[in-house]
């Protein structure tokens, strides 16, 4: 319950404030951009059209995008004193965190489904594997909802938002260097166990081939549960430090 | 003056052990979990840290409990606790959904799921069986996405095929061991009756094309027929050297039957004929590559027989400018296959005048017939083809076949060719011409092949026996195929092995697209949607701040 | 209402809040008077449950604030110092939103019934961030009452506005106690002596003085100062001269003249003219000090220093 009340308080703040439709824009258009790409190529008969292509680019634009999705989460909850009145109103900070993150995955998913569009485009001109797409949606929309995960903890962890969005892009940064742990560790059985730490590592090679698999959505579930629990405690840590 | 400093000290020496303990719990607990076992290492940290807090507790005790107690070492402990609890419980979920594979596989064209014939193959699968893969760090998603694909093998024998993988750079022994030569190759084979050891006899790399089942599958088949499939070579009647490792000698495709998991051995026909002996039971082929006599009545009947109890021969008749040729116009074996199979070898020299090669003799493959396996891989017109250096026309009696045959051809010559009769000259000059109602108008027949419906007795007679040489069998293509695909055939390896072809298609989606269309897409993706994304959010805040 | 005792918050080493008790009855206005530092805020957060006291206990409506945070929580209203604003809402979402937040299920009356109080009904439209501050404390105001709770904790309300906002202010405050009881802290001593039924003057985290205002003064009286310059005698004359004089208890020099504690309200001024005249002295100036309890404040706060 109040959990709905917060999470819909934050929908409301993503679609009354420009920033959240400047950043729609800004990746409606790069996304639009590496389709038109792509897509060029493919016609001339170079390539085809990965079924993954656009999720794969999120996997990584993600990364930057985000820190800036979830930088004022708490943070300027905590700035502007509302975090106060929060806590102490009879609300868990379970919910605050909880209500915060969804409205965030819940932005992100209307973007995720934005993008669909493309998906739309290609039916139209060609026979492409709706079944690897869609797998790769489920994919990227798991791997969305861990980054912002990510992006929520350290949002509760400073009250700065640069200082929060570029922490958690560090943070995002090495999570998603998955496919290159080979180049740094030389040892296989060490670079594969690192891998699967990482999101890419359970992305790149399951939902983005078009293998839907139990674990992968444990890791990306599991990233969020822990991270948020973190959160959750840190924002209750208000209340015994 | 001198008192002060010592009072300092001891609560100086309280905290100094309080930051020192806590260090090296912290330490010690980390290296446990990491290294899994209560090392020196480990063991001496945790002593040093018990040590310092005790010191601590005597030093300081208010200060000691007062920390005890308090909330935020509860609240952080009950913190770290629980989170490392659920971290324990999302890594039990995770393993456990990894270890039962639960998976779902979203292709269209199926790349993560096993085809029937696959299955089919995988339920005759009674040994273990190891797959090895080597890989370096540096092909860590290769084999990551190799292994999502193996592991179908692995669940669907329940773990009678193993996956192992090896560092190649870790481990060049092994590497060296199993002929690595690049990163990424896959070998598979039998395990050693104890279970641990790969049996190298039976050692087989799988190649990587682009449909990776038929390629793994392709090769757990051949593993499964190991030793059970013998091929003959003929040798008592002075046939090519299956040993010989020169360009005219047959070492190379004699190796490749084995490394195919093949048993080879040799036959004596002569002597079988003389003791009135009998071609071995477990022979599924019998070569005969290009015998340099006929046969006696004898010899006949020793192949009658093998061929009543459904044996297969391969036979390749080379031209030969000698009197008792073999399948010579009026060889008794000539007519004997000739009668009972429906085929035979003329004796006439293949002379193509349009041919590509060095000489009219070189004779390319110009129609092949896919009715049968044998020509299946072997069109033309995909750049795949035969060479044959001096080609035997040979003959096939479809229209009126004997009883029970199943005959046809494989290949044939071009229609420009035609056979030179006077072999005499031929072997004396090397000259040709056409003459008219002597040769042989072309295209001419080179490879034949004949299936006894009853009996289940196959032959493949080819007119020629250089294509299957050392020097002449990887090039072109198209010699090593025909040799591969005949003795598939005859030895039924082709029908073990059967695939629906659409089971492997990549069928890639194709775009349809006009450059008119490319643009309205281009201005609708780039333009008109982040546009109108701009717009609405601009409109709602501008709206907003008039509120 | 409110029943705190031996509260104590501690940051670090330094000691904000010092062992304080005190009891806040229904219906009552409880002022916090004490100067920049003096601990009220840190009490108050600590009564709503925002910072954890060091030790000590507190309970609200029966419900302690540590035990039985929840279910204390829901009965406070609070509005922080700072007035916790979300800008890009609307008055009426704001303060909505809050009302959800405290467990209101239909909020759509207590809204209405808030937004009236503290009259930003014609504004309910408005975005937050175009209000002025004197709206934006009222704004402030409104989600501390929406839930109509048995507690209302305002953190020094009036600060920072103009004078006529301080006005409407104090008097939604003194309305707002006649249903609730308001725990209403500041560092004005005028204010607390109009708004509040009982002030409790801190300093150092340390109650100083409590009472109602009235009694506060009356505390005071006893020493009421009386300034005599005396022309024409020694100091030592002087004083045996003043000291000797009936109802006066105690002399002290200050600059050229004397000050005296006088007992009780008497108006000794015509005595000590007369006493002085009879001595031979001359009268160079007498003037009474009355004193406000501004004056109280400022030495009950000088002395604790
Ligand atoms: N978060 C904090 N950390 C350390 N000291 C603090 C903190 N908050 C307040 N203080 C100190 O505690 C004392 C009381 O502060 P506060 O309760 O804000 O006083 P008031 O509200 O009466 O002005 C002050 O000396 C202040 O410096
Ligand atoms: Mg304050």
């Amino acid at each position: 319950m109040n959990t709905l009340t917060i999470f819909r308080r934050e929908v409301e703040q993503y679609f009354t404030t420009p920033f959240a439709w400047l950043i729609a824009a800004a990746v409606l258009l790069l996304t639009g951009l590496l389709f038109n790409q792509n897509l060029s190529q493919a016609a001339r008969g170079a390539t085809i059209v990965d079924p993954a292509f656009i999720p794969s680019v999120f996997s990584f634009a993600l990364v930057f995008f985000a820190p800036l999705l979830t930088m004022r989460l708490l943070a300027e909850e905590r700035r502007e004193g509302t975090m106060e009145l929060l806590l102490t109103s009879p609300v868990d900070e379970g919910s605050i965190v909880l209500g915060k993150f969804l409205g965030a995955w819940f932005y992100f998913t209307l973007l995720l489904a934005l993008t669909l569009v493309y998906q739309i485009i290609l039916l139209s001109i060609s026979q492409p594997d709706i079944g690897h797409s869609l797998c790769a949606y489920i994919g990227i929309w798991l791997y969305g909802g861990a980054t912002l995960a990510v992006g929520t903890l350290f949002s509760a962890l400073t009250e700065n938002q640069i200082v929060s969005a570029f922490l958690s892009m560090i943070a995002l940064m090495l999570l998603w260097l998955g496919d290159s742990v080979g180049q740094v560790i030389a040892n296989l059985e060490v670079a594969r166990f690192v891998r699967t730490l990482t999101l890419q590592g359970h992305y790149s090679t399951s939902f983005a081939a078009g293998l839907f698999r139990g674990e992968d959505v444990a890791f990306y579930a599991g990233i969020i549960v822990v991270l948020l629990f973190l959160t959750m405690r840190l924002v209750a840590s208000n209340r015994w430090r | 003056m001198n008192n002060r400093p010592i009072v300092i000290t001891r609560s100086r020496v309280a905290q100094f052990g309080s930051i020192v303990g806590g260090a090296a719990l912290l330490i010690g607990i980390i290296g446990f979990i990491w290294q899994g076992s209560l090392t020196s290492f480990v063991i001496v940290t945790l002593a040093v840290g018990v040590a310092g807090l005790g010191l601590w507790a005597v030093l300081n005790p208010q200060e000691f409990t007062g920390f005890i107690t308090g909330r935020q070492v509860r609240y952080g402990t009950v913190t770290l606790f629980s989170t490392l609890l659920l971290i324990g419980i999302v890594a039990l979920v995770y393993t456990q959904l990894q270890r039962s594979t639960v998976t779902l596989d979203m292709t269209q064209n199926q790349r993560f799921s096993l085809s029937t014939e696959t299955l089919g193959v995988l339920r005759r699968v009674t040994r273990d069986i190891q797959i090895t893969g080597f890989y370096t760090s540096r092909n860590l998603t290769t084999r990551e996405l190799d292994d999502q694909f193996f592991r179908l093998y692995e669940d669907a024998t329940d773990g009678r095929i193993r996956r192992v993988y090896i560092d190649p750079e870790e481990n060049p022994a092994q590497a060296s061991r199993f002929g690595v030569q690049q990163d990424a190759q896959v070998y598979i084979s039998y395990l050693n009756t104890d279970g641990t050891e790969v049996d190298f006899n039976t050692l087989a790399r799988v190649p990587r094309s682009g449909a990776q089942e038929r390629d793994m599958t392709d090769a757990i088949s051949r593993l499964l027929i190991a030793g059970t499939v013998k091929i003959y070579f003929e040798q008592s009647l002075g046939e090519r050297d299956p040993l010989d490792t020169t360009s005219e000698g047959l070492s190379g495709i004699h190796n490749g039957v084995q490394e195919s998991g093949l048993v080879t051995a040799a036959l004596n026909l002569a002597g079988l004929a003389a003791s009135g002996g009998d071609i071995p039971a477990d022979a599924a082929t019998v070569i005969f590559a290009r015998p340099l006599r006929g046969l006696s009545e004898a010899e006949i009947g020793v192949i009658d027989r093998y061929l009543q109890r459904g044996g297969a021969l391969l036979l390749m008749a080379d031209v030969l400018y000698t009197d008792d040729a073999f399948l010579g116009e009026s060889d008794l074996f000539n007519q004997y296959l000739w009668e009972r199979y429906g085929i035979r070898a003329l004796d006439a020299v293949v002379v193509d005048t349009a041919s590509s090669g060095t000489t009219a003799l070189d004779v390319v493959s110009a129609a092949v017939y896919t009715d049968n396996d044998i020509g299946a891989r072997l069109a033309p017109d995909e750049g795949i083809s035969t060479l044959f250096r001096v080609a035997r026309a040979v003959d096939v009696n479809i229209d009126s076949a004997p009883p029970n045959i199943a005959n046809g051809r494989v290949i044939m010559s071009s229609p420009l060719s035609f056979g030179e009769t006077n072999l005499a000259t031929l072997g004396a000059t090397n000259q040709f011409t056409f003459d008219e109602g002597q040769d042989l108008p072309g295209p001419l027949t080179t490879v034949v092949w004949s299936f006894h419906q009853q009996t289940q007795a196959k032959i493949v007679l080819v007119g020629d026996s250089d294509f299957a040489t050392n020097g002449l069998a990887l090039s072109p293509q198209g010699n090593g195929i025909l040799f591969t695909d005949s003795v598939a055939w005859l030895t039924n390896l082709s029908e073990r092995i059967q695939f629906s072809p659409q089971a492997f298609s990549a069928n890639l989606p194709l775009i349809f697209v006009s450059q008119q269309q490319l643009d309205l897409i281009t201005f609708v993706t780039i333009i008109l949607l982040p546009g109108a994304t701009i717009v609405s959010g601009l409109a709602i805040w501008a709206r907003r701040m008039r509120q | 209402m409110i029943e705190v005792k031996g509260l104590t918050k501690r940051y670090g080493d330094r000691l904000a809040v010092d062992h304080l008790s005190f009891t806040a009855k229904p219906g009552e206005v409880l002022g916090l008077l004490g100067p920049n530092g003096a601990g009220k805020t840190t009490t108050m957060r600590m009564l709503t449950g925002y910072l954890p006291p060091t030790e000590g206990s507190a309970s609200i409506a029966g419900y302690d604030i540590l035990e039985d945070s929840m279910e204390a929580r829901r009965r406070v209203g609070y509005l922080p110092e700072r007035v916790p604003l979300y800008p890009d809402m609307t008055v009426r979402g704001y303060v909505t939103f809050w009302a959800r937040l405290r467990g209101i299920r239909s909020p759509r009356k207590h809204v209405n019934a808030a937004l009236e109080r503290v009259h930003l009904m014609d504004r309910q439209n408005q975005l937050v961030r175009n209000l002025s501050k004197g709206l934006r404390q009222r704004l402030g105001l409104a989600q501390a009452l929406v839930h109509n709770p048995a507690v209302i904790i305002l953190d020094e309300p009036t600060i920072g506005i103009d004078p006529q906002q301080v006005i409407e202010v104090r008097e939604s405050v003194r309305a707002l106690g006649k249903e609730h009881t308001v725990l209403f802290s500041t560092h004005i001593l005028s204010e607390a002596e109009h708004v509040c039924d009982r002030v409790l003057i801190i300093n150092k985290g340390r109650v100083i003085a409590q009472g109602k205002p009235a009694d506060l003064r009356r505390q005071m009286e006893p020493k009421t100062q009386l300034y005599v310059v005396v022309g024409g005698a020694s100091g030592k004359a002087a004083r045996q001269l003043l000291s000797a004089i009936p109802g006066v208890l105690a002399v002290e020099r200050d600059g050229d003249g004397y000050s005296l504690t006088v007992e009780g309200d008497r108006d000794l001024r015509g005595e000590v003219s007369s006493h002085v005249m009879q001595a031979g002295y001359t009268l160079l100036e007498i003037r009474q000090a009355t004193t406000s309890l501004e004056d109280i404040f400022l030495e009950i706060v000088g002395k604790s220093r």
